[in-house]
């Protein structure tokens, strides 16, 4: 019972993105069955659609400066959190989860706010901003129990031992926390391809793929839409996939170089 | 005592570049949006004052009340059936799989783009959708299902849709925090499966339920985009007002004190909320606290 269940959840998850897949690639404009036969001219057409290919462009340019701006400051603040105790570790932790916690209408008013007063035009950069904010606490839960575990001890075992702190950093922490935060950096690019409720208020006219999405889907209704979100969502499922598999294998392989010391 | 002072000293070190980040771009942009609450807007120029006309003007507009129940609704109703529909599938994956496969493909699906999900619930539910020309071509029904599309209801759904995932990872993680052990005991000494739910399970993982409520309530409630593209005229809401002030050129002042008053009204379920649990004696008592 239980299992029908859970398969009936997972299918009531997936149903709607097959059915824009497979109309995605549809020989007719219609959205409807019977289903006419397969064909790739609604790829074909987005494909050479330069706005399209433009905001693409941008998404990646964003995910990937959010995702390395998130990495430098969640993992410096995991590393942080892990030093501190206390009153202070716990209103850290709540400061930085705040922008989680509130619908994403109000962090857009509020930079938008802040952009105006101080005069930063609104752009790239500016959604750059938007996406590190929310990002960050999604980093820092991600990397949150491996950084809890990790033994501050070992870092001044290798201090003791005459190595400084960039070389315990580089040889001892860095190994260890390595695959959670690369994992993490993953998780930051997916979400800030996917942001858009932030990005609406804070984007000049440079705009991200989320966004010509949205100015598509308030024109017509046309078969270029359903091409459109699905390279948009296999590039990001395939961007997470990659991340898990990365992850996965890391620890797979210290495990396994662990079990050989073991046994020698 | 000498290492311990110095750790700190390095933890505090490496947690001000946050800090200044979170402090530029989310406390100073919160206080600051406050502040513009109380401000006055003239032809599209703001003007610093200390006034509570935007307040005043909101509390006083009765569509106000009808938009800010309209967002309410949403939230309550998509934070309830995601809690629900998902604790079943948290349990089975926590106590019944072994490996994580489940749970990941689970995951997965929640990176599918927000505005491509509610784009097929649009293709799937409009008045040339799947839904009615299938029951049509049938012969069940002659006209479309008009409701179906641009209505509260296909709002809703596309929110649950759209949260399930996120209230899934939060009850397991909170499920996780429930040994297998208590489970097992409650059941050996007698419990039925209700009381086993009820009065072991739940005041145990009573932090991950108003997690999980709270944070898909806050979400859809908050959301202006779902309800745009599929609420129609009957689910307008008070986050698509706020929008619109923000973004054609529109009274920011107002727009900011809409928004807070409506942080407000979301402040009150929580304590209505975590009331209810109590009452209905789903909170832990005395006996376990951490």
């Amino acid at each position: 019972m239980l299992r029908i269940y859970v398969w009936l959840y997972v299918a009531f998850l997936y149903a709607p993105i097959a059915i824009i897949t497979l109309f995605s690639f549809h020989s007719s404009p219609s959205l409807t069955f019977p289903f006419e036969g397969f064909s790739l001219r609604w790829y074909a057409r987005i494909f050479t659609n330069t706005t399209f290919m433009d905001s693409l462009w941008n998404s990646i340019l964003v995910g990937t400066a959010t995702a390395a701006t998130t990495t430098v400051l969640g993992s410096l603040t995991a590393l942080g959190l892990a030093r501190l105790k206390g009153r202070v570790q716990t209103l850290f932790g709540l400061l930085s989860f705040g922008p989680v916690a509130l619908p994403g209408l109000f962090l857009g008013i509020a930079l938008v706010m802040l952009f105006s007063q101080i005069g930063l035009a609104r752009s790239l950069f500016t959604v750059t901003i938007a996406h590190v904010l929310f990002t960050l606490p999604f980093f820092l839960e991600a990397v949150r129990s491996r950084i809890e575990y990790f033994d501050l001890s070992l870092e001044e075992a290798a201090r003791d031992l005459g190595a400084t702190p960039a070389q315990a950093f580089r040889l001892v922490t860095l190994p260890i926390i390595g695959p959670t935060i690369g994992g993490a950096a993953i998780l930051s690019f997916a979400l800030s391809f996917d942001e858009f409720i932030i990005t609406v208020f804070v984007s000049g006219n440079n705009t991200t793929l989320p966004l010509t999405i949205w100015s598509m889907m308030r024109r017509a209704v046309s078969p270029d839409i359903n091409a459109a979100s699905v390279l948009s969502l296999s590039l990001s499922i395939g961007i997470i996939l990659l991340g898990g598999l990365l992850v996965w294998y890391q620890r797979r392989s210290a495990l396994n170089a662990r079990a050989k010391d073991i046994q020698e | 005592m000498l290492k311990g002072s110095r750790r700190e000293a390095m933890g505090l070190a490496l947690v001000t570049p946050s800090f200044l980040f979170l402090l530029v771009f989310f406390i100073v942009p919160a206080a600051l949006l406050f502040v513009c609450s109380f401000w006055l807007a003239h032809s599209f120029r703001l003007i610093p004052a200390f006034s509570f006309d935007n307040y005043s003007r909101a509390l006083s507009a009765s569509g106000f009340y009808v938009l800010t129940w309209n967002a309410l609704k949403n939230g309550l109703c998509t934070a309830a059936f995601t809690v629900a529909l998902s604790f079943p599938t948290a349990y089975f994956i926590v106590y019944r799989t072994r490996g994580n496969l489940l749970f990941y493909l689970i995951l997965v699906s929640w990176f599918s783009s927000y505005l491509v999900r509610i784009y097929a619930w649009r293709v799937i539910l409009g008045s040339n959708g799947l839904i009615n020309t299938t029951l049509m071509q049938l012969g069940l029904i002659d006209h479309p299902i008009e409701v179906l599309l641009f209505s509260p209801f296909a709002t809703i759904l596309t929110l649950i849709h759209i949260m399930l995932p996120f209230g899934l990872l939060l009850l397991v993680s909170a499920l996780r925090d429930v040994r297998r052990e208590y489970i097992e005991a409650a059941r050996d000494l007698g419990a039925s499966p209700f009381e086993v739910l009820t009065r072991v399970m739940l005041p145990m993982c009573y932090k991950g339920i108003i997690g999980a409520f709270m944070f898909t309530f806050v979400i859809s409630a908050g959301d202006f985009v779902t309800p745009q593209l599929l609420g129609g005229r009957e689910g307008m809401t008070t986050g698509i007002l706020i929008a619109n002030q923000f973004r054609s050129s529109g009274n920011w002042p107002f727009g900011a004190a809409m928004a807070f008053l409506l942080l407000a009204a979301f402040l009150l379920v929580y304590f209505v909320f975590v009331r209810l649990l109590h009452l209905l004696r789903l909170a832990p008592g005395r006996r376990f606290h951490d």
